[in-house]
């Protein structure tokens, strides 16, 4: 095989790539112009979350291209991934992963069997460099993977990266390879870069270029890039205008695609990416291993999907609803037969299994749980900071915890009972501990259990005057909650825009509220409807330090992008 | 009669109809161990002297020995027995280890080829099982003092290294239990009574079937318990048993003519005559005990003989004439009567089984003990469970596909380097 023929070609080659993206890397991290006027500038940068890397991958070369690698960590902030993936760069270690990924995809896609599906072109000699086909290529999937059309410069460097690894090995899909390796990565492609540009219908005001809007749409509603239509609609300014806005937003949420949405913005907000660490004591909860976790990551998102996106019912049945899917390991986790020949089936909880919602569901139940015992108190401090937008401040660095985690004594509420002597804990444990001794009927993997070493679980409890008893107690508790609703409209707007969002979004966030309850909670109104508002795209200059001697200038742009 | 009285007399009678037969109470497991009942004789360990076997478990033969006493010579023997003979394959033997019977007969499909060399039995009094046959006179006095257990399986072979061992730790327990905890086979039983207590009623139905659902294990090693496991319905594997219970422990109330379970050792399909249970509900949900009748004692040394020959007997030290020998010696049953031939042996398997769900073949509902053989696929139509062996076994040993298992010319049973060039290649 002539490829690669020798260590010193290769390194040439890979250089080449280097280069080709390092000049990607200069456009894309410019410094804005000092001076603003007409200009585009990006306003805002995220890096591509591990379930868009892959969507993308599939939608620029097709779902069966195999993608085996590990990701950089993400990073939550203000509750989500989403917010969190804005202040990320990529490490040298993690550059490494994203050139493997690269070097593996490149070739998948340019061996003999796919090649033909890269573009229509066929090179005139497959051993030989072929500019026009390459530049077909590139275009093609150079558009897919920066989810905008490639720039001149951008296309002329990985057509030249391609001509020279063509020449160099003899053969044309060789140097086709290194121009997609090229491409993948490209700051472009690993990071959402959003771009505003001055808006014609308000002079000295910014707007949101189309392609960014298509982005922030696409990712929020399909958790994929812009379609070829989406990107259509973005070139030709159709996402400018509200009509054109609104026929977009109607075709992303009627396409089957809006569950995979769904799925991603519920993967972020309920955390499950602490699957990824989950372990449990394997004596005091043998049934549960790593077919369990993912089955229990899976049942909590095919339940919300459903309920949500596909028969789109109210949010707050999240918390009350015994309905779900299960499977073989479930079943046997949850105790109940499997009375299917699939492998997962719908299934409603009789009533005496208490279940109520996904917080009854082993994800919640195990992930915020000890590896040996249930968590009362973990369990209630969660699900204030996900379903209610309220985190709880982290414990004291000299507590003792001597006293929770005498296991072998007394029920989890009389050890707390006893930790709560300290008035210093006392104060967050008792908003947090309600909740979570609601729970107390499921242990740490979230089997039932009535006893714990041989005493009754007391399931009572009060908060704020309301009492109420187990988990069906809790559910309907929970669906009285106004703040649930608000925290769901919150998260989905901080998830689309990148945000966090702030005072100046409350007024907003209240509006978005107020319509959620009109509309029933139905979440993919809700979602349109913020989609289509203009806060959606407003334009905020990204808080990021500038040099001293710019500050003067920044503060100028700042003025001028409200 | 007015039609409205018509009307009421037949609301009436069908009101006063017994209602059809439906179970009070049911109960699911999956076996998660079985295992020959084998009463171990000895303080500890695998191999030591024991009541059972006062020698200890039966040592492994000298082949060298074996082999030039079938003819071969003591050089043809030893370069048999070499690893470094080409022939001898480190996963499948010495294929030459079957010819050496009269005339190099194969002695895995002809025993009688070579003469008996006397497998040692056990001579212990004490053994594990179910009284078969009625007679408390007969068999081995059960561990807890019980009189009349039946189990010539037991006296034949417990004290060969395969069987020999505590519960759960013979060699061959290990390997097969090993297989269906790995997904190689699952076997279910269903339990159900008429009346209100499964600990005490009088009419009680067992019944045990395959599933092609696989045994999961738990973190700790164990097979998980409260999984749903689906019928399969099979033309030939089912076993359904009348009994009682009384303070949980199941019993027959008759002997079963004719019975199928899935063997857990080589034979696979192991049938039992005159069949009966003693099986205990356990606090802990579980359920152990017996089950047990007649089995026929060919296909189990067959069973042998299809595990391949040469491995059977290098791993499990024993000579494979001197199983037919010992199994044809000591069976104790004719279907035919008392007069006919010895075609069976009496036997016993020792059951483990954990808590499950077991579905119908429809997987709706919950599994009933009545037959399903009727649901089972049409013969002739392949069973895509079925476990099959990943290389090619003819007559006792692994040969190519389509080849002959024969034997070895004298020119190729030497070394190269004492016959020359063509020594064996």
């Amino acid at each position: 095989m002539r490829r690669f023929a020798t260590i010193a070609g290769s390194a040439a080659l890979a250089t080449a790539i280097v280069l080709s993206a390092g000049i990607a890397v200069q456009a894309a991290w410019a410094d804005p112009p000092q001076s603003t006027a007409g200009a585009e500038q990006i306003v805002a940068i995220r890096r591509l979350t591990e379930s868009q890397y892959r969507h993308a991958i599939a939608d620029a070369f097709g779902a069966d291209v195999r993608i085996e690698g590990r990701f950089e960590p993400e990073r939550r902030e203000a509750g989500l991934l989403a917010i969190g993936s804005a202040q990320l760069s990529i490490t040298p270690a993690g550059f490494e992963q994203y050139f493997r990924l690269a070097d593996l995809i490149a070739g998948q896609v340019t061996a003999p069997e796919r090649r033909a599906r890269l573009a229509a072109c066929q090179p005139a000699a497959e051993t030989a460099r072929d500019d026009a086909c390459a530049r077909q290529i590139v275009s093609r999937v150079g558009e897919a993977l920066f989810r905008r059309p490639l720039t001149e410069a951008e296309s002329a460097a990985r057509v030249q990266t391609a001509a020279a690894g063509a020449e160099h090995t003899g053969d044309f899909y060789a140097g086709v390879a290194l121009a997609l390796k090229s491409l993948l990565v490209a700051p472009e492609f690993l990071f959402r870069m959003e771009r505003a540009e001055p808006d014609p219908a308000a002079p000295g005001q910014y707007r949101l270029t189309g392609s960014t809007k298509a982005e922030r749409l696409s990712f929020l509603f399909w958790d994929a890039p812009p379609d070829a239509e989406l990107r259509r609609a973005a070139a030709s300014g159709e996402l400018h205008t509200a009509q054109g806005l609104r026929r977009q937003l109607a075709r992303l949420a009627a396409s089957p695609r809006l569950q995979q949405g769904g799925r991603a913005f519920f993967t972020d907000m309920l955390q499950l990416e602490h699957f990824d660490g989950l372990t449990k004591d394997s004596k005091a909860y043998p049934k549960f291993n790593q077919a369990l976790a993912d089955s229990a990551r899976e049942q909590t998102l095919r339940t919300t999907v459903d309920m949500l996106f596909v028969q789109k019912r109210d949010y707050r049945e999240l918390f009350t609803s015994n309905s779900t899917f299960i499977n073989r390991h479930l079943a046997a986790l949850y105790r109940v037969p499997f009375n299917s020949k699939g492998d997962w089936a719908a299934f409603t909880f009789p009533k005496d299994a208490e279940r109520s919602g996904i917080i009854t569901e082993a994800t919640f139940l195990s992930l915020f749980a000890h590896p040996a015992a249930s968590s009362p108190t973990r369990r209630g401090v969660k699900l204030h900071e996900i379903f209610m937008c309220e985190p709880t401040p982290d414990p004291p660095a000299d507590v003792d915890f001597s006293k929770v985690q005498a296991l072998e004594t007394g029920t989890v509420r009389t050890r707390l009972l006893a930790h709560m002597e300290n008035e210093g804990c006392a104060a967050c444990h008792r908003v947090s501990d309600p909740v979570g001794l609601a729970l107390e009927h499921f242990d740490g993997v979230g089997q039932r259990r009535t006893l714990e070493n041989g005493q009754r679980i007391d399931v009572e409890a009060e908060i704020n005057g309301v009492k109420f008893s187990a988990a069906p107690g809790l559910g309907l508790y929970l669906r009285q909650q106004q703040k649930i609703p608000a925290c769901l409209v919150r998260n989905v707007y901080g998830y689309g825009v990148g945000r966090a969002p702030d005072e100046r979004d409350e007024d907003y966030l209240a509006d978005q509220t107020e319509a959620f309850a009109s509309d029933g909670y139905r979440v993919p109104h809700m979602m349109v409807r913020i989609a289509s508002s203009p806060e959606f795209f407003k334009v905020k200059l990204p808080a990021r330090a500038k040099p001293a001697t710019k500050v003067a200038a920044a503060a100028t742009h700042e003025g001028g992008l409200q | 009669m007015s039609a409205l009285r018509r009307l009421l007399l037949l609301a009436a009678a069908s009101l006063a109809a017994p209602a059809p037969a439906m179970a009070a109470w049911t109960r699911a497991f999956a076996i998660e161990w079985y295992e020959p009942a084998m009463y171990y004789g000895a303080q500890s360990g695998v191999t030591e002297p024991g009541t059972d076997c006062p020698a200890g478990t039966n040592p492994e033969p000298d082949w060298i020995k074996v082999l030039t006493e079938a003819g071969y010579t003591r050089e043809q023997a030893l370069w048999l027995r070499n690893p470094a003979n080409p022939t001898r394959s480190p996963v499948h033997g010495q294929n030459q280890m079957a010819f050496r019977g009269a005339g190099r007969a194969n002695v895995y499909i002809d025993p009688t080829s070579t003469p008996d060399g006397g497998l040692v039995g056990v001579t212990g009094t004490i053994g594990e099982g179910l009284d078969l046959d009625g007679d408390p006179n007969t068999g081995f006095v059960g561990p807890a003092g019980e009189r009349g257990v039946d189990n010539a399986f037991y006296r034949t072979l417990g004290c060969w290294k395969t069987f020999r061992g505590p519960p759960r730790l013979s060699s061959g327990a290990l390997q097969n239990n090993d297989a269906m905890r790995d997904g190689a086979w699952t076997v279910v039983v269903v339990v159900s009574g008429r009346g209100d207590d499964p600990m005490n009623d009088d009419d009680v139905t067992v019944g045990f079937y395959p599933s092609g659902d696989k045994l999961v294990k738990d973190a700790m090693g164990g097979v998980a318990a409260d999984y749903t496991f689906r019928i399969r319905p099979d033309r030939k594997l089912e076993a359904l048993f009348k009994a009682r219970s009384v303070n949980g422990r199941i019993q027959s109330s008759r002997a079963e003519e004719e019975v199928w379970l899935r063997d857990p050792g080589a034979a696979r399909d192991l049938q039992l005559l005159k069949a009966r249970i003693d099986l205990s509900l356990k606090p802990d949900g579980s359920l152990s005990g017996y089950v047990g009748g007649y089995r026929p004692w060919k296909p189990v040394y067959d069973g042998y003989v299809r595990a391949r020959g040469p491995v059977i007997e290098a791993l499990t030290w024993v000579r494979l004439p001197d199983v037919f020998y010992a199994l044809r010696r000591n069976a104790d049953y004719s279907p035919t009567g008392p007069t006919g031939e010895k075609t069976h042996i009496s036997f016993a398997l020792r059951v483990d089984a954990v808590p499950a769900f077991v579905v119908p073949p429809d997987a709706k509902g919950t599994a009933r003990p009545i037959s399903y053989k009727k649901q089972a696929p049409p013969s002739g139509q392949p069973d895509s469970t079925a476990d099959r062996l990943p290389f090619n076994v003819v007559d006792g040993i692994v040969i190519p596909r389509g080849a002959k298992a024969v034997s070895q010319p004298d020119s190729a049973l030497l070394p190269p380097s004492t016959t020359g060039a063509g020594g064996a290649q």
